[in-house]
């Protein structure tokens, strides 16, 4: 059943026609959704969104935001259901959405010639670069995968205006990134530490062995930092110092092939080496080995599993939870650094608790995709998202700290003005190579306006029963605001424009 | 939040609360938009503090380099600017002497003529007491105004300053940061607000384009008022109740309509003033624009980025020379633009640490301590280099070759605050500091340092 709803949503797309719809109705467990036709006509059938309450938060944040019918999906499943299915990362991918990611000529590069990604044009790089990551993130099945792989883009956050750096990012997604999303985090450390691009963000290109010993340190100290142990669990200058002269040498082949790495030997400090803090001796002329050597115990160390447990507690729950932080890292340390067997108590102990969770404030890329998904827009994810998405703060690799972009409330509230203008834009169909259809939900009784209409735009937007008494405020201002743009002669459907505009810049809809 | 100004929060959401209690809609509506989104400008043409943060930590050693410290020239062989009386190539590529001692990067000229009329101060060797040497501890210590991060105080020592200082007539262009997100500096004060451009910091109708520019603006209006409605409701999610968000929402609305009133889209700089093509001249223009608008500007934060030199950092030329090239030029763009306006204006440049004192191979320099800090504009006792020197001889080092702090960066911090803003003390704005004199700015309040 799961699969013909995959179907559906990839024929939708491979047609890349916009009025192209979907028909759902509801068939024992789970919504089925099949491609009725090609008649612009057809609506996507509106369901009153799950009573539960976890549900919508589970969904929210396990997925960039519900498709149409989504939330019927894990309702149906059950959330324990729907968690180990996007956990197994299995579900058939579109092979629409495929077309349209492998059909750029970046991804095209990536498998076929990586050398030709340096002679792209700097602008379709840095479009293109970004349209890869925001195609899956708005239409990805498995969207678990697409948020951890945001996550980990941030997490060895790469800034693409630095150098070359928009030419090595698409390989590193592909061949670092992407293929371990939920497996083994050591892996990830290892191919990340081997990838031009980031040994040339983080200049370890230039580390070299010297006299005076005067490495460079600017990796070695982000890697323990940043990627795996955390600036405070007790390791000192003098850690970074040694981990610096095990990096020595790890570099970037030159000329056509600067997309691949290099163990340079005869920039490689090949003296004995010595690390406090792992408590780790190696001997001289150990060669890439030293540097492999520290990763392979930065990895397993109880402080980096720490670390990332924290940070994906933040991210999932809104808040880092004593023990569900403890059981994350020990499940961590125990299935030799699975990233997936991290996530299953964070998730399933976690998640489905709502007195373990803290409300989640979205970053605009939260906001920009989950809007996108809840009106199964069609979108090109180009050009005009993409300057959306920047003039609310968040475009793509293009954080220029190694720390990624913030989560925090703190960081990103003070800016609604241009969330206000994206809600705007997109109600109003003003973006470019982008398509909305939250339109649909009304129904024939409904699509004249009133009380009724606004009653359903903010059940199919917020994914709560507008009877629910924390959506009452929210539909009663509505209400009042429909009621006076009618009185002033705005017609029906603008009003009806007005009001989703209002949803989509809510304060309920910047956070999950 | 606390930090909010419950008055206004009553004006705001009280309305709220009496339509909620039966008072008609209209009613509620027309009272906020009365309360809402008038502006007060009475005290537009107050003093300024621009805060330029240079991320990355910004290598003092070669900004304001101690080339009479013998020292120098052996720890940076190939990094080290040529002395002002060196032989060494054109006489451009040369340090400008400032002392005998210190020599300012040659690609700094434009600030020369500052340096010589005595509204440029660097003070050398400053910084905290962040020993990590992390970009992200050292920014958090300096942007909450701490000696070093301890976790427990989240607010910026601009959003406590400005807290401080709040009254019921604030303009709602008091505090801007000048970027995508707000910066640590400011975090806390809920009537900051962040933008990029003045122009475009309005509100659209979705269906503007179709109507009259009169029937968009009315429809925008409209929008703004159901706006502010809606961000005075509280939500739970997960039974927690979701932060508050009408403080913001409102700021960001009363700004929207200062800038209306300020008109950015016809803004010219004065004659002959020629800004840099670059983000940060951007925001220096968009600055000057409300410092001259009289709209209430008191505090501007802008993020300068690029300072993080591991590598091939250059000399006289080269990476870092741009990143000092676009500096100097927007710095004085600005001031040139501001004319007689400028006297209101004081420019405080910081990082979060400086670079270690000797190079490394891949010609560049590592993370460090001590750096310069730069102030420029009103009220600055400049025309000097102000420092306690601590020397570059290898047991004048700390750590691996770091340039000792000997004067905490609070101290400076403070001394603005107390002679160029609305401040009586300082001491609960920086806590744990005992304030000690730096001799930076021209003294206007003694006894608020103590």
């Amino acid at each position: 059943m799961e699969t013909e709803s995959n179907d559906s949503r990839k024929h939708q797309l491979a047609s890349g026609i916009t009025a192209a719809v979907l028909v759902g109705a509801i068939s024992g467990c789970g919504i089925r959704r099949r491609l009725e036709s090609l008649d612009s006509t057809q609506k996507i059938v509106w369901m009153p969104p799950p009573s539960d309450p976890n549900i919508v938060r589970v969904v929210n944040r396990v997925s960039f935001g519900p498709w149409p019918g989504d939330l019927h999906d894990a309702a149906c499943k059950g959330v324990g259901g729907y968690l180990e299915e996007q956990l197994g990362a299995e579900l058939p991918e579109d092979s629409a959405v495929k077309w349209r990611v492998d059909g750029l000529d970046v991804q095209q590069d990536v498998q076929d010639s990586p050398d030709v990604l340096s002679s792209l044009p700097d602008d379709q790089l840095l479009t293109e670069v970004q349209q890869v990551q925001l195609l899956r993130a708005v239409y990805s099945t498995n969207q678990l995968a697409e948020v951890m792989s945001d996550f980990w883009e941030n997490h060895f956050n790469i800034y693409a205006l630095k150098n070359a750096a928009r030419q090595r990012i698409p390989v590193e997604m592909e061949t670092a990134i992407r293929p371990n999303i939920l497996g083994s985090f050591e892996n990830m450390l290892l191919a990340v530490a081997h990838s031009p691009a980031m040994l040339a963000y983080l200049d370890n290109n230039h580390n070299q062995a010297g006299t005076f010993q005067r490495v460079n340190e600017n990796y070695a100290r982000e890697l323990l930092e940043l990627h795996t142990l955390g600036v405070h669990s007790g390791y000192s200058q003098v850690d970074i110092h040694q981990v610096a002269r095990c990096l020595t040498g790890w570099t970037v082949s030159g000329g056509f092939k600067q997309w691949q790495f290099e163990f340079d030997p005869s920039w490689h400090d090949d003296g004995t080496k010595f690390i406090p803090f792992l408590n780790l001796h190696l001997e001289s002329n150990g060669g890439v080995h030293d540097g492999e050597a520290v990763l392979h115990r930065l990895a397993h160390h109880p402080a980096t599993a720490t670390h990332l447990a924290q940070q994906l507690c933040m991210k999932f729950l809104g808040i880092a939870h004593p023990e569900v932080v403890e059981s994350a890292s020990r499940a961590y340390l125990r299935s030799n650094t699975s990233i997936k067997e991290m996530l299953r108590p964070i998730l399933l102990d976690g998640l489905t608790r709502g007195d373990r969770c803290a409300p989640v404030f979205k970053r605009p890329l939260d906001l920009l995709v989950s809007s996108l998904r809840v009106g199964a827009a069609d979108s090109d994810c180009a050009g005009g998202v993409q300057d959306h998405l920047s003039t609310m703060g968040q475009p793509l690799f293009q954080w220029p700290m190694p720390d990624g972009y913030p989560e925090s409330a703190a960081a990103w509230k003070s800016t609604l003005l241009p969330r206000w203008n994206f809600a705007s834009a997109l109600a109003g169909a003003r973006i470019a190579g982008t398509t909305w259809k939250l339109r649909d939900c009304l129904t024939t009784a409904s699509a004249a306006g009133g009380d009724e209409a606004v009653s359903r735009l903010a059940e199919a937007v917020c994914g709560v029963p507008a009877s629910m008494p924390t959506m009452q405020p929210l539909v009663s201002t509505l209400r009042d605001h429909a009621r006076a743009a009618e009185r002033s002669g705005v017609s029906e459907v603008d009003t009806i424009t007005e009001v989703t505009a209002l949803l989509i810049a809510s304060p309920i809809y910047q956070w999950k | 939040m606390s930090m909010d100004r419950p008055s206004r929060r009553e004006l705001l959401c009280g309305s709220l609360l009496a339509a909620l209690l039966g008072a008609s809609a209209s009613d509620s509506l027309a009272s906020l938009k009365h309360i809402v989104i008038d502006p007060d400008t009475s005290n537009g043409a107050q003093n300024a503090l621009v805060v330029l943060f240079l991320r990355g930590g910004a290598d003092g050693l070669n900004i304001i380099a101690p080339y009479g410290d013998e020292d120098y020239y052996r720890l940076r062989p190939t990094l080290g600017l040529a002395a002002p009386t060196s032989r060494k190539g054109p006489d451009h590529s040369r340090l400008m002497d400032l002392d005998g001692f210190f020599g300012m990067h040659p690609a700094m000229r434009p600030l020369l003529p500052f340096y010589q009329g005595g509204s440029f101060l660097p003070i050398h060797a400053v910084g905290s007491n962040d020993h990590t040497l992390s970009h992200f501890q050292a920014m958090a210590a300096m942007e909450r105004g701490l000696p070093e991060d301890t976790g427990d105080i989240a607010s910026g020592w601009l959003a406590r300053y400005l807290n401080a200082s709040s009254s019921a007539n604030d303009s709602p262009l008091r505090a801007v940061a000048l970027s995508d997100t707000l910066p640590d500096s400011l975090r806390g004060s809920a009537g900051a607000v962040a933008l990029t451009r003045l122009s475009r910091f309005e509100l659209e109708a979705p269906t503007g384009t179709g109507g009259t520019r009169h029937h968009t603006g009315v429809r925008a209006e409209a929008m703004a008022q159901t706006l502010q409605t809606l961000y005075c409701q509280r939500m739970t999610i997960s039974s927690h109740r979701t932060e508050d968000l009408s403080a913001v929402s409102d700021a960001t609305l009363r700004a929207m309509k200062a800038v209306q009133r300020l008109d950015p889209d016809h803004y010219r700089p004065a004659t002959g003033v020629d800004y840099p093509s670059s983000g940060l001249s951007l925001a220096m223009k968009q600055a000057a624009c409300m410092v001259k608008g009289e709209v209430g500007l008191e505090v501007a934060c802008i993020n300068v980025e690029g300072w993080d030199t591991h590598v091939a950092q250059g000399s006289d030329t080269g990476w870092q020379a741009s990143r000092l090239t676009d500096l100097a030029g927007s710095l004085a763009a600005f001031f040139n633009d501001l004319g007689n306006a400028g006297q209101r204006v004081t420019v405080l440049i910081m990082t979060e640490f400086g670079r270690r004192a000797y190079e490394n191979t891949g010609l560049g320099t590592d993370h460090g301590r001590a750096s310069v800090m730069m102030l420029l504009g009103g009220g600055v006792r400049g025309g000097r280099v102000l420092t306690k020197w601590p020397g570059l001889a290898a047991h004048q080092l700390v750590g691996p070759g770091n340039l000792h702090v000997t004067t905490d960066y609070r101290n400076v911090l403070a001394e603005v605050l107390v002679n160029r803003m609305r401040v009586q003390n300082v001491g609960h704005l920086f806590p744990g500091l005992v304030p000690t004199p730096v001799g930076a700015m021209r003294t206007v309040n003694p006894a608020a340092i103590a």
